[in-house]
Protein backbone atom coordinates (compact mmCIF):
# COMPACT_ATOMS: atom_id res chain seq x y z
CA UNK A 1 0.00 0.00 0.00
CA UNK A 2 0.84 3.29 -1.26
CA UNK A 3 -0.22 6.63 0.97
CA UNK A 4 -0.47 10.11 -0.26
CA UNK A 5 -1.04 13.03 1.99
CA UNK A 6 -1.32 17.09 1.98
CA UNK A 7 -2.88 19.73 2.14
CA UNK A 8 -6.61 20.23 0.20
CA UNK A 9 -6.53 21.07 -3.49
CA UNK A 10 -2.28 20.17 -3.57
CA UNK A 11 -2.92 17.82 -6.76
CA UNK A 12 -2.74 15.04 -5.12
CA UNK A 13 -4.81 12.92 -7.39
CA UNK A 14 -3.27 14.40 -10.34
CA UNK A 15 0.36 13.69 -9.13
CA UNK A 16 -1.00 10.09 -8.65
CA UNK A 17 -2.87 9.39 -11.82
CA UNK A 18 0.63 10.19 -13.78
CA UNK A 19 2.72 8.91 -11.56
CA UNK A 20 1.58 5.61 -12.09
CA UNK A 21 -0.53 5.92 -15.31
CA UNK A 22 -3.97 5.02 -14.36
CA UNK A 23 -7.03 5.66 -15.23
CA UNK A 24 -9.79 7.57 -13.88
CA UNK A 25 -12.10 4.87 -13.73
CA UNK A 26 -10.12 3.16 -11.04
CA UNK A 27 -10.57 6.26 -8.45
CA UNK A 28 -12.97 5.33 -5.34
CA UNK A 29 -14.07 8.59 -4.57
CA UNK A 30 -14.83 8.73 -0.67
CA UNK A 31 -15.68 5.03 -0.76
CA UNK A 32 -14.05 1.35 -0.38
CA UNK A 33 -15.15 -0.56 -3.58
CA UNK A 34 -16.24 -3.67 -2.86
CA UNK A 35 -14.30 -6.90 -4.01
CA UNK A 36 -16.38 -7.92 -7.10
CA UNK A 37 -16.03 -4.42 -9.27
CA UNK A 38 -12.18 -4.94 -9.18
CA UNK A 39 -11.10 -7.74 -11.47
CA UNK A 40 -7.62 -7.21 -10.05
CA UNK A 41 -6.86 -3.50 -11.09
CA UNK A 42 -5.31 -1.67 -8.58
CA UNK A 43 -7.45 0.51 -6.31
CA UNK A 44 -6.41 3.96 -5.48
CA UNK A 45 -9.16 5.52 -3.14
CA UNK A 46 -9.48 9.34 -3.13
CA UNK A 47 -10.84 11.80 -0.31
CA UNK A 48 -9.88 8.70 1.94
CA UNK A 49 -10.64 11.43 5.15
CA UNK A 50 -14.09 11.88 3.88
CA UNK A 51 -14.69 8.35 4.01
CA UNK A 52 -13.57 8.28 7.45
CA UNK A 53 -15.63 11.17 8.36
CA UNK A 54 -18.89 9.32 7.06
CA UNK A 55 -17.76 5.85 8.54
CA UNK A 56 -18.07 7.77 11.92
CA UNK A 57 -21.05 9.26 11.29
CA UNK A 58 -22.94 6.07 10.75
CA UNK A 59 -21.30 4.66 13.77
CA UNK A 60 -18.68 2.56 12.22
CA UNK A 61 -15.36 1.55 13.52
CA UNK A 62 -13.40 3.15 10.04
CA UNK A 63 -9.81 1.84 12.36
CA UNK A 64 -10.98 -1.64 12.03
CA UNK A 65 -12.65 -1.30 8.52
CA UNK A 66 -9.77 0.08 6.61
CA UNK A 67 -7.53 -2.57 8.18
CA UNK A 68 -9.42 -5.28 6.66
CA UNK A 69 -9.71 -4.21 3.86
CA UNK A 70 -6.10 -3.66 3.03
CA UNK A 71 -5.85 -7.67 4.46
CA UNK A 72 -7.30 -8.09 1.20
CA UNK A 73 -5.75 -5.03 -0.91
CA UNK A 74 -2.44 -4.52 -0.09
CA UNK A 75 -2.01 -3.27 -3.21
CA UNK A 76 -3.93 -0.34 -3.28
CA UNK A 77 -2.84 3.86 -2.91
CA UNK A 78 -4.80 5.93 -0.59
CA UNK A 79 -5.17 9.75 -1.18
CA UNK A 80 -5.67 12.05 2.44
CA UNK A 81 -6.08 15.33 3.16
CA UNK A 82 -4.25 16.40 6.24
CA UNK A 83 -6.78 18.05 8.28
CA UNK A 84 -5.21 18.32 11.61
CA UNK A 85 -2.98 21.34 10.97
CA UNK A 86 -5.47 24.18 12.90
CA UNK A 87 -6.91 25.44 15.39
CA UNK A 88 -9.24 22.78 17.73
CA UNK A 89 -13.13 22.96 16.55
CA UNK A 90 -15.18 23.72 19.36
CA UNK A 91 -17.66 20.91 17.57
CA UNK A 92 -17.21 17.66 19.24
CA UNK A 93 -17.58 15.42 16.04
CA UNK A 94 -15.12 17.52 14.41
CA UNK A 95 -12.74 16.92 16.92
CA UNK A 96 -12.61 13.88 17.20
CA UNK A 97 -13.14 13.57 12.85
CA UNK A 98 -9.32 15.27 13.46
CA UNK A 99 -7.90 13.19 16.05
CA UNK A 100 -9.22 10.02 14.95
CA UNK A 101 -8.45 10.92 10.64
CA UNK A 102 -4.82 11.93 12.41
CA UNK A 103 -4.73 8.70 14.55
CA UNK A 104 -5.67 6.79 11.25
CA UNK A 105 -2.89 8.15 8.86
CA UNK A 106 -0.48 7.24 11.82
CA UNK A 107 -1.10 3.51 11.46
CA UNK A 108 -1.82 3.45 7.60
CA UNK A 109 1.82 4.90 7.10
CA UNK A 110 3.18 2.37 9.30
CA UNK A 111 1.55 -0.13 6.99
CA UNK A 112 2.80 1.24 3.47
CA UNK A 113 5.45 0.57 1.72
CA UNK A 114 5.79 4.21 0.91
CA UNK A 115 4.45 7.55 2.43
CA UNK A 116 4.43 11.05 -0.04
CA UNK A 117 3.49 14.29 1.06
CA UNK A 118 2.16 16.68 -1.77
CA UNK A 119 2.79 20.32 -2.08
CA UNK A 120 2.08 22.63 -4.93
CA UNK A 121 1.65 19.63 -6.55
CA UNK A 122 5.10 18.34 -6.14
CA UNK A 123 5.56 14.97 -4.10
CA UNK A 124 7.64 14.88 -1.24
CA UNK A 125 8.87 11.32 0.09
CA UNK A 126 8.93 10.85 3.87
CA UNK A 127 8.95 7.11 3.78
CA UNK B 1 19.96 20.01 23.50
CA UNK B 2 16.75 21.44 22.73
CA UNK B 3 14.52 19.70 20.27
CA UNK B 4 11.05 21.34 19.25
CA UNK B 5 8.35 19.40 17.61
CA UNK B 6 5.69 20.68 16.21
CA UNK B 7 2.41 18.77 14.05
CA UNK B 8 -0.93 18.62 13.91
CA UNK B 9 -4.02 16.91 15.74
CA UNK B 10 -3.78 13.44 15.93
CA UNK B 11 -0.13 13.52 14.24
CA UNK B 12 1.78 11.41 16.59
CA UNK B 13 3.98 14.26 17.84
CA UNK B 14 3.20 13.45 21.55
CA UNK B 15 4.48 9.79 20.87
CA UNK B 16 7.59 10.80 19.03
CA UNK B 17 8.30 13.79 21.41
CA UNK B 18 8.62 11.25 24.25
CA UNK B 19 10.72 8.61 22.34
CA UNK B 20 13.08 11.42 21.38
CA UNK B 21 13.63 12.56 25.46
CA UNK B 22 13.97 8.75 26.21
CA UNK B 23 16.36 8.76 24.01
CA UNK B 24 18.41 11.80 24.88
CA UNK B 25 18.02 10.98 28.73
CA UNK B 26 21.17 9.00 29.73
CA UNK B 27 20.11 6.20 32.41
CA UNK B 28 20.99 8.22 35.26
CA UNK B 29 19.10 11.45 34.63
CA UNK B 30 15.68 12.12 36.12
CA UNK B 31 12.92 12.55 33.40
CA UNK B 32 10.29 15.50 34.16
CA UNK B 33 7.01 15.80 31.75
CA UNK B 34 5.40 19.27 32.32
CA UNK B 35 1.83 18.58 31.60
CA UNK B 36 0.45 22.03 30.48
CA UNK B 37 -3.47 20.95 29.61
CA UNK B 38 -6.08 22.01 33.03
CA UNK B 39 -8.68 19.18 32.70
CA UNK B 40 -12.60 20.71 32.95
CA UNK B 41 -14.19 17.67 31.24
CA UNK B 42 -14.32 14.21 31.04
CA UNK B 43 -12.86 14.40 27.40
CA UNK B 44 -9.66 16.20 28.67
CA UNK B 45 -9.74 13.55 31.41
CA UNK B 46 -9.62 10.99 28.68
CA UNK B 47 -6.74 12.75 26.84
CA UNK B 48 -4.56 12.96 30.05
CA UNK B 49 -5.42 9.27 30.81
CA UNK B 50 -4.12 7.97 27.07
CA UNK B 51 -0.74 10.34 27.37
CA UNK B 52 -0.18 9.03 30.75
CA UNK B 53 -0.69 5.12 29.39
CA UNK B 54 1.60 6.25 26.71
CA UNK B 55 4.56 7.36 29.08
CA UNK B 56 3.75 4.72 31.22
CA UNK B 57 7.08 2.75 32.09
CA UNK B 58 9.07 5.10 30.98
CA UNK B 59 9.97 6.68 34.27
CA UNK B 60 8.67 10.26 33.61
CA UNK B 61 8.06 12.03 36.84
CA UNK B 62 5.03 14.68 35.84
CA UNK B 63 4.69 18.05 36.94
CA UNK B 64 1.50 19.33 36.22
CA UNK B 65 2.25 23.22 35.27
CA UNK B 66 -0.74 25.00 33.29
CA UNK B 67 1.33 28.71 33.34
CA UNK B 68 4.57 30.30 34.16
CA UNK B 69 6.39 27.21 33.23
CA UNK B 70 9.60 27.77 34.72
CA UNK B 71 8.05 27.44 38.17
CA UNK B 72 8.45 23.64 37.58
CA UNK B 73 12.04 23.94 37.92
CA UNK B 74 11.38 24.60 41.70
CA UNK B 75 9.62 21.14 41.64
CA UNK B 76 12.50 18.98 40.40
CA UNK B 77 15.52 17.71 41.81
CA UNK B 78 18.95 19.00 41.21
CA UNK B 79 21.42 17.23 39.13
CA UNK B 80 20.83 15.87 35.43
CA UNK B 81 17.60 16.15 33.93
CA UNK B 82 15.78 15.81 30.90
CA UNK B 83 12.43 17.57 30.12
CA UNK B 84 9.78 17.00 28.15
CA UNK B 85 7.06 20.05 27.50
CA UNK B 86 3.76 19.34 26.17
CA UNK B 87 2.71 21.22 25.12
CA UNK B 88 3.02 24.96 23.98
CA UNK B 89 -0.50 25.78 22.22
CA UNK B 90 -2.21 24.71 25.63
CA UNK B 91 0.73 27.07 27.26
CA UNK B 92 -0.10 29.68 25.08
CA UNK B 93 -3.81 29.53 25.33
CA UNK B 94 -3.73 29.37 29.43
CA UNK B 95 -1.60 32.35 29.28
CA UNK B 96 -3.52 34.27 27.04
CA UNK B 97 -7.13 33.63 28.05
CA UNK B 98 -7.07 32.44 32.09
CA UNK B 99 -4.89 35.37 33.42
CA UNK B 100 -6.98 37.65 35.62
CA UNK B 101 -4.89 40.51 34.71
CA UNK B 102 -4.57 40.85 30.51
CA UNK B 103 -1.62 40.93 29.15
CA UNK B 104 -1.14 41.76 25.42
CA UNK B 105 -0.18 38.38 23.26
CA UNK B 106 3.34 40.38 22.75
CA UNK B 107 4.39 40.24 26.41
CA UNK B 108 2.70 36.79 26.94
CA UNK B 109 5.05 35.47 23.99
CA UNK B 110 8.05 37.21 25.42
CA UNK B 111 7.08 35.69 29.28
CA UNK B 112 6.77 32.74 27.74
CA UNK B 113 9.89 32.80 25.99
CA UNK B 114 12.26 33.98 28.69
CA UNK B 115 10.31 31.05 30.77
CA UNK B 116 11.50 28.17 28.23
CA UNK B 117 15.19 29.65 27.96
CA UNK B 118 15.11 29.81 32.03
CA UNK B 119 13.97 26.13 31.26
CA UNK B 120 16.66 25.21 28.73
CA UNK B 121 19.06 26.93 30.60
CA UNK B 122 18.82 24.84 33.86
CA UNK B 123 18.27 21.41 32.24
CA UNK B 124 20.24 18.92 30.00
CA UNK B 125 17.43 18.11 27.49
CA UNK B 126 14.67 19.53 26.86
CA UNK B 127 11.88 18.51 24.20
CA UNK B 128 8.92 20.81 23.57
CA UNK B 129 5.63 20.01 21.68
CA UNK B 130 3.87 22.46 20.06
CA UNK B 131 0.74 22.47 17.37
CA UNK B 132 0.81 23.45 13.42
CA UNK B 133 -2.29 25.59 14.30
CA UNK B 134 -2.07 27.69 11.05
CA UNK B 135 -3.26 25.97 7.61
CA UNK B 136 -7.41 25.04 8.17
CA UNK B 137 -7.99 28.75 6.39
CA UNK B 138 -10.95 29.69 8.67
CA UNK B 139 -10.50 33.18 9.29
CA UNK B 140 -11.74 33.40 13.31
CA UNK B 141 -12.52 35.92 15.33
CA UNK B 142 -10.17 38.72 16.70
CA UNK B 143 -9.48 36.77 19.67
CA UNK B 144 -8.35 33.65 18.62
CA UNK B 145 -6.40 34.92 15.51
CA UNK B 146 -4.25 37.11 17.69
CA UNK B 147 -3.76 33.63 19.50
CA UNK B 148 -2.72 31.86 16.31
CA UNK B 149 -0.21 35.08 15.36
CA UNK B 150 1.34 34.30 19.22
CA UNK B 151 1.27 31.15 18.54
CA UNK B 152 2.81 31.57 14.60
CA UNK B 153 5.70 34.15 16.68
CA UNK B 154 6.10 31.24 19.30
CA UNK B 155 6.98 28.38 16.92
CA UNK B 156 9.40 31.10 15.37
CA UNK B 157 10.94 32.04 18.58
CA UNK B 158 11.11 28.23 19.62
CA UNK B 159 12.89 27.07 16.63
CA UNK B 160 15.57 29.79 16.64
CA UNK B 161 16.26 28.17 20.23
CA UNK B 162 16.47 24.87 19.34
CA UNK B 163 19.07 23.12 18.15
CA UNK B 164 16.99 20.35 16.19
CA UNK B 165 12.89 21.15 14.82
CA UNK B 166 10.96 18.16 13.87
CA UNK B 167 7.60 17.89 12.33
CA UNK B 168 5.96 14.98 12.53
CA UNK B 169 3.36 14.37 9.88
CA UNK B 170 1.86 10.77 10.18
CA UNK B 171 3.47 9.64 12.52
CA UNK B 172 6.74 10.20 10.60
CA UNK B 173 9.77 12.96 11.61
CA UNK B 174 10.57 15.73 9.14
CA UNK B 175 13.60 17.17 9.62
CA UNK B 176 13.70 20.73 9.24
CA UNK B 177 16.81 21.33 11.52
Amino acid sequence: MKLVIGGTAQGKLEYVLLKYDVQKNMVWDGVLPNDRKLNGNIVIINHFHQWVKSRMASGGCPEDEIMSFLDCHEDCIIISDEIGNGIVPIDPFEREYRERTGRILVQLAMRAEEVERIICGIGQKIK
Amino acid sequence: MMVLVVGGSGSGKSSYAEKTAVSLAQVCMKKYYLATMQVFDDEGREKVERHRNLRNGKGFFTIEQPTRISGALEKMAVGDRTVLLECISNLMANEMFSEEKAMTEMQVTENVIRDIKMLKAQTNHLVAVSNNVFEDGITYDETTAKYIQAMGKMNQKLAALADRVVEVVAGIPVIMK
